[in-house]
């Protein structure tokens, strides 16, 4: 079988991070990242069953680790060598448990049902799946998602291992496109429902790409009544962002002077600003680098909310502001279960499936490639936003071996 | 004898015409046959004995007025209200008129016993003046004896306990404007008539009025009836003027008005700015080197040494009259006093009128000229230089050359940032951003804050840019920028042109291919009188 | 050896008393007396018969030091050099010189004549480089002929390096009044200290009537300075200048009216120089104030005894710090 894999290589990964600093997606050509023959991952147990990607989506996640960027807090709760691809819609080629043969979207987490653990531990219990405490634990491997662990192999492959507690029937009228989206917006449709958005509040998000693109359809959807600040870099993304529904759109450098404007607030600074001193009240932070965590807490008011959808890792920020402002630092991992302002509980999942279909989320994958052409692909996606894409996919639907049984 | 100004048909054996091109210029050749120049007058004789002229004019007071020293008693209080900054343009050499002026008025008031002097910049919504800039302005002499006093001052439009509401006009035009010149029992006004829509009443009724004084004749249906804002007799800006002035005169503000008119010397008649109030074709070997040396130069600096270069010349203009008393008795003759050096006799309009935006206007002295201000002085200043109808027809097309960089001053237009930034991104309508967004800037409490304490334009200041563009954007069919930064000439909603001939082709589009064109050569300045 | 301050006319006699003079005097008288007594004929000038009319001899210098050379081409340029080259760096150096006022002249064009207060020696250095530009170039000073044109080393040295000419102190003389009225027809501006000479104490003398005199015959006007500092610089009776601070304060050109008279004119450019000292202490509305109500300082200080002046002169701020004392 045909997979993109990741293998542990020191040198590779010292290679991908400095290739990475020149180009950004550099990491593909040198990284640990290799196009490989290698055997379809075995069942590893009941419950489990085989499934053909047939798009698989290039998330941040995924680029910061094939540059060799991602924060060394994963190698514990990952296993090597590991096929990624989290963002996943599948073929089922055989009924399991009620779900029948036919297209499904995959539920990355590898909580504690997937690994055959019994009880389950109380976040799964709650169903808070994100947060399980057992995802090194149990009958696979370590691995927070599909597509981090060494048994279940990854979307960016011809065939992988699921179990059944973590497909999701896609409807029959769906393109292949939409349903792609379905993790992703899962995600956006969590970190906005955790950020618990009052109304009229001014709430800025960071960040254009896939994620800040759906976190604002999201709030939009989802959130209580509020105005959306987007800031983009590029033309595509702004027109896309007010298309789902952000309030007004910006430059990253016009920023600090719009909040300042839309909050009436006053500035430090004489014409210049150094310094806000009031601000939005929320900031969602889709971008995770340092440099949009400093704009973050730069731009939310005093006792604030920063809640960071996009994946950090290790930045060095000045946290004098957070403690005289009293701001509220948060993160936001994946999906479980919500509670809705009005009150309702419902699977992340669900959620994600009805904005995706009411937002049309599927235009969103502006390109698709053969695992072939994987660094281009990456390229593609570390650059998407500059060359007026959002997300990027390998679609493994007509890859040859496929079909092989 | 100063030749007066004209009109040149060009044809094929016209040399390239001089186009001002920001802290530039570019040289260009106008299409034969179809083109013609207007060239302003030379600078007209100034006063021999200015000095002399002024005092007297103090005391041979013109309309319904006293002479000055008739008007000036021990024991009165006396307020001397003087032009701002944006006046004259550029700065003038030391000693400037307002300084001689006011030394004169102070002369005959310290020999008339008066002890209660205040001087008042008045600077309406403009930004305060700076220490240097005063001193520029009043001299040192006079600086020196009132500022370390606290009796030279800044006008502020913001002070709610410096600020006096008079009344109301019979169009509902409230006027208030500085509580210590209302009070006085004689405001002294000196002005600097640079063009013919600055003095009269609109020295006192504007330069010492409120935010909510001004907003009545600062908005776009004044200024789209005000055809055009230059001739005060076609502007409806001058009619709220006049009748605010009428407010002030019944509730018994007392103005005694001086006024003054230079002559258009801005580059001298030596050195080598000279070349650029020369006609083309009587320009000497020097002059040819010295263009091509200051071109050669000025492409080599940094634009921040440009800037520099030019911000720092001080013009020789010179007086050419002065007139004292009544407010409108006395602007009458101003007015016809500014006609003499900047009238020029221009027959029937054209469907292309170029122009060349010089590096200045009158808001960014010592600063930067912005997008916002571009469009001002092109759209705005130049385009109202006329009297009877714009040089250009309905519909036609402007053509302005002006490098058009994305680049504010921050601390002396916080508030064009913004409105550049988050205003002109959502629409270039005057109409709709006077109705969505005016307010908000008006009483954004940080622009307050630094027009108060900085040095910054009232946060109102750069949608009164974009008001004064209003009669011309109503009136023309497209406008281009030659020359400009892209990015910043899209977001003014004009169109970008890399060269003269790119932009004279995208005008053939709205205005076809014989169109006739014709060049503003200003400045030095010149006011079109078409017939 | 001690240094003994001595004025010029104790020098010369101090010269005459030395004892190499004596000597010189004997040896010669020794080694032949006839030679003595025929060289001694020959030198001493001879004795006029009665009946005989001498035309009385012409001195060709003090007064009548004729200074037309000084103002050709070459002395111009001879006299612009050291004015840029030595002048003005040790005026720079030691006066450090701030001048107001210059823009009140903007409006003049041809010769005019300043007028200043007198102070110290230092105050002509310092006006030949504080003069703006065009007067600079030709400008001319009255000097004091029996102190700047004593003899022929001197006097040359001063028409070219200040470009003076001489005038006498005593008497009104023909023949500075006829060259000082064609300078100025000539487009020569001239300089002029209207109190004679310098203060003894700081405070000033009685303007003298030349200047205001000059002016009404010339048809030039008048610009009064005034000159603040310069005593710190080189106080009269000081051999050395020393480090200070000078001002120079140009006033307004003033013209003679109809009414004016020499005496008249000169008092109001002595009220001139005073309302601009007053503007200097003060400022310049103050001193307008003042002016119009009649109470400008003198400039000639209070009319007492010798040590009040100084003490008012040396205000409370210099008490206490360098005394400004008359010189004794
Ligand atoms: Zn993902
Ligand atoms: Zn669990």
């Amino acid at each position: 079988m045909k997979a993109l894999r990741f293998e542990r290589s020191i040198g590779r990964f010292a290679a991908a991070n400095i290739a990475s600093r020149l180009a950004p997606g550099g990491g593909a050509k040198v990284g640990p990242l290799r196009l490989r023959d290698i055997d379809a991952p075995a069942l590893p147990g009941e419950g489990w069953v085989e499934v053909l990607p047939r798009l698989a989506g290039i998330c941040g996640s995924d680029l910061a680790t094939i540059d060799a960027r991602s924060s060394r807090y994963f190698e514990p709760i990952v296993s090597f060598p590991f096929v990624p691809g989290h963002e996943v819609v599948a073929d089922l080629p055989a009924p399991i448990g009620h779900l029948a043969a036919g297209r499904v979207v995959i539920e990355p987490v590898l909580g504690c049902v997937t690994r055959g653990i019994d009880p389950v531990c109380d976040a799964c219990a709650r169903g808070d799946l994100g947060n399980c405490e057992r995802i090194a634990f149990g009958s696979i491997e370590p691995g927070l998602q599909s597509g981090f662990c060494c048994d279940t192999g990854g979307g960016w492959s011809t065939r992988m291992v699921a179990h059944s507690s973590q497909l999701h029937a896609v409807p029959e009228d769906w393109t292949d496109e939409a349903a792609v989206m379905v993790e992703p917006t899962a995600c956006a449709v969590h970190g906005v429902l955790a950020a618990d958005v009052a109304e009229g509040d001014l709430v800025v998000v960071l960040g254009s790409g896939a994620l800040g693109l759906l976190t604002i359809a999201a709030l939009r959807r989802f959130g209580r009544p509020c105005t959306i600040m987007a800031v983009a870099k590029h033309p595509t993304q702004h027109q896309l962002a007010l298309a789902l529904g952000a309030d007004s759109v910006v430059l990253p450098h016009e920023l600090t002077r719009a909040v300042r404007r839309a909050t009436n607030s006053l500035a430090l600074g004489d014409g210049d600003i150094i310094r806000l001193t009031g601000g939005a009240d929320h900031v969602i932070d889709c971008v995770g680098s340092e440099a949009s965590l400093t704009e973050a807490l730069s731009v939310v008011r005093p006792r604030g909310r920063v809640t960071m959808v996009g994946m950090p890792g290790q930045v060095h920020v000045d946290l004098t502001g957070l403690w005289q402002r009293e701001i509220t630092l948060a993160g936001a991992y994946a999906y479980g279960t919500e509670t809705l302002p009005s009150g309702e509980r419902r699977r992340t999942f669900d959620l994600a499936f009805e904005l995706v279909a009411a937002a049309e989320l599927g235009r969103l994958v502006t390109a698709t490639y053969p695992l072939s052409q994987y660094e281009a692909a990456i390229t593609h996606a570390a650059t998407a936003g500059a060359r007026g894409a959002v997300r990027i996919a390998f679609d493994l639907r007509n890859e040859k071996e496929r079909d092989r049984a | 004898m100063p030749r007066p100004g004209f009109v040149l048909d060009v044809d094929r054996s016209t040399p390239p015409i001089l186009f001002h091109h920001g802290e530039g210029f570019r040289l260009e050749r106008l299409p034969a046959g179809r083109s013609r120049v207007i060239y302003p007058a030379e600078p007209i004789e100034p006063l021999k004995n200015p000095d002399a002229a002024i005092r007297h004019a103090l005391v041979n007071p013109i309309g319904d007025s006293e002479p000055l020293t008739a008007l000036l008693k021990p024991g009165m209080k006396l307020t001397i209200a003087f032009d701002d900054i944006s006046l004259p343009l550029p700065p003038m050499k030391r000693p400037d008129i307002r300084q001689r002026v006011i030394e004169a008025v102070l002369e005959l008031a310290a020999a008339a016993g008066v002890d209660d002097v205040m001087l008042i910049a008045a600077l309406a919504l403009h930004r305060r003046m700076t220490e240097a800039e005063l001193r520029h302005a009043v001299g040192d002499r006079v600086y020196d004896a009132f500022a370390p006093h606290g009796l030279l001052l800044n006008h502020d439009a913001e002070d709610p306990d410096n600020l006096l509401f008079i009344g109301t006009t019979e169009k509902g035009e409230e006027v208030e404007i500085n509580k210590r010149a209302a009070e006085s029992d004689l405001i002294i006004y000196v002005n600097i008539n640079l063009v013919s829509m600055d003095g009269g009443w609109k020295s006192t009724a504007t330069g010492l009025a409120s935010y909510r004084s001004l907003r009545h004749h600062h908005n776009v249906r004044t200024m789209q009836h005000s055809r055009s804002f230059m001739d005060r007799h076609a502007s409806e800006l001058h009619s709220a003027n006049w009748r605010m002035g009428k407010v002030l005169k019944d509730s018994g503000v007392k103005v005694f008005q001086i006024e003054t008119t230079m002559n258009n010397n801005v580059f001298g008649t030596e050195g080598p700015m000279s070349v650029l109030q020369k006609r083309e074709w009587e320009w000497s070997l020097t002059d040819r080197i010295s263009m091509a040396g200051m071109k050669t130069a000025l492409d080599l600096m940094p634009q921040r040494t440009r800037r520099q270069i030019f911000q720092n010349w001080q013009a020789p203009h010179a007086m050419t009259s002065v007139q004292a008393g009544e407010v409108e008795a006395v602007h009458e003759l101003t007015t016809a006093n500014v006609y003499k050096q900047h009238l020029v006799p221009v027959e029937g309009q054209t469907d292309i009128m170029t122009m060349g935006l010089p590096y200045i206007s009158p808001y960014n002295v010592n600063s930067i000229l912005n997008p916002i201000l571009v469009a001002c002085l092109g759209l705005g200043y130049f385009f109202n230089l006329y009297r009877g109808k714009p040089p250009v027809r309905e519909g036609g097309v402007l053509i302005m050359s002006h490098p058009t960089p994305w680049e504010f001053h921050p601390v002396h237009h916080p508030s064009y940032i913004d409105f550049f930034e988050q205003v002109l991104s959502e629409t270039t309508d005057p109409i709709r951003i006077e109705a969505e967004f005016e307010k908000s800037f008006a009483e954004d409490e940080w622009y307050r804050h630094l027009y108060r304490t900085s040095h910054a334009y009232h946060g109102v200041h750069p949608f009164y840019m974009w008001y004064w563009c209003s009669h011309a954007l109503q009136h023309l069919g497209q406008v281009i920028i030659v020359g400009g930064d892209v990015r910043a000439v899209r977001r003014l909603g004009f169109k970008p042109a890399s060269t003269l001939q790119d932009a004279l082709e995208m005008a053939s589009d709205v205005v076809g291919r014989d169109a006739t064109i014709t060049h503003i050569h200003n400045p030095p300045i010149l006011m079109a009188d078409v017939h | 050896m001690a240094r003994i301050p001595l004025n010029r006319s104790q020098t010369t006699a101090v010269v005459k008393r030395l004892p190499i003079n004596r000597m010189v005097a004997n040896t010669v008288g020794r080694s032949s007396a006839s030679v003595s007594r025929i060289a001694r004929a020959l030198l001493t000038e001879p004795t006029v018969p009665a009946g005989v009319h001498k035309e009385a001899k012409v001195s060709k210098v003090g007064a009548n030091y004729d200074t037309d050379w000084a103002r050709t081409y070459p002395a111009r340029f001879a006299r612009l050099i050291i004015r840029t080259t030595i002048m003005k760096p040790i005026v720079d150096a030691l006066a450090s010189p701030s001048l107001e006022g210059v823009d009140r002249l903007i409006d003049l064009d041809g010769p005019v004549i300043f007028a200043a207060n007198h102070r110290s020696h230092a105050d002509t250095p310092l006006m030949m480089t504080a003069v703006p530009e065009p007067w600079r170039d030709r400008l001319f000073i009255g000097a004091a002929a029996d102190y700047w044109f004593t003899n022929r080393v001197l006097s040359p040295f001063s028409a070219l390096v200040i470009g003076a000419i001489p005038v006498e102190r005593k008497k009104v003389s023909r023949t500075a009044i006829d060259t000082s009225l064609e300078l100025l027809a000539d487009g020569w501006s001239m300089l002029i200290f209207p109190e004679g000479a310098r203060s003894p104490d700081g405070w000033a003398r009685e303007f003298t009537s030349g200047a205001a005199f000059l002016s009404i015959k010339a048809g030039v006007p008048v610009v009064p300075v005034y000159l603040l500092g310069t005593d710190e610089v080189w106080s009269k009776g000081n051999r050395l200048p020393r480090r200070a601070q000078a001002t120079v304060v140009f006033g307004s050109p003033i013209m003679p009216t109809a009414d004016d008279d020499n005496r008249s004119f000169a008092l109001r450019i002595q009220n001139a120089v005073a309302l601009l000292a007053d503007e200097h202490s003060s400022d310049w509305w103050q001193a307008r104030r003042r002016a119009a109500e009649g109470v400008t300082p003198s400039l000639q200080g209070p009319p007492a005894d010798s040590w009040r002046r100084a003490w008012a002169r040396s205000g409370p701020e210099r008490r206490g710090g360098r005394r400004s004392w008359p010189a004794v």
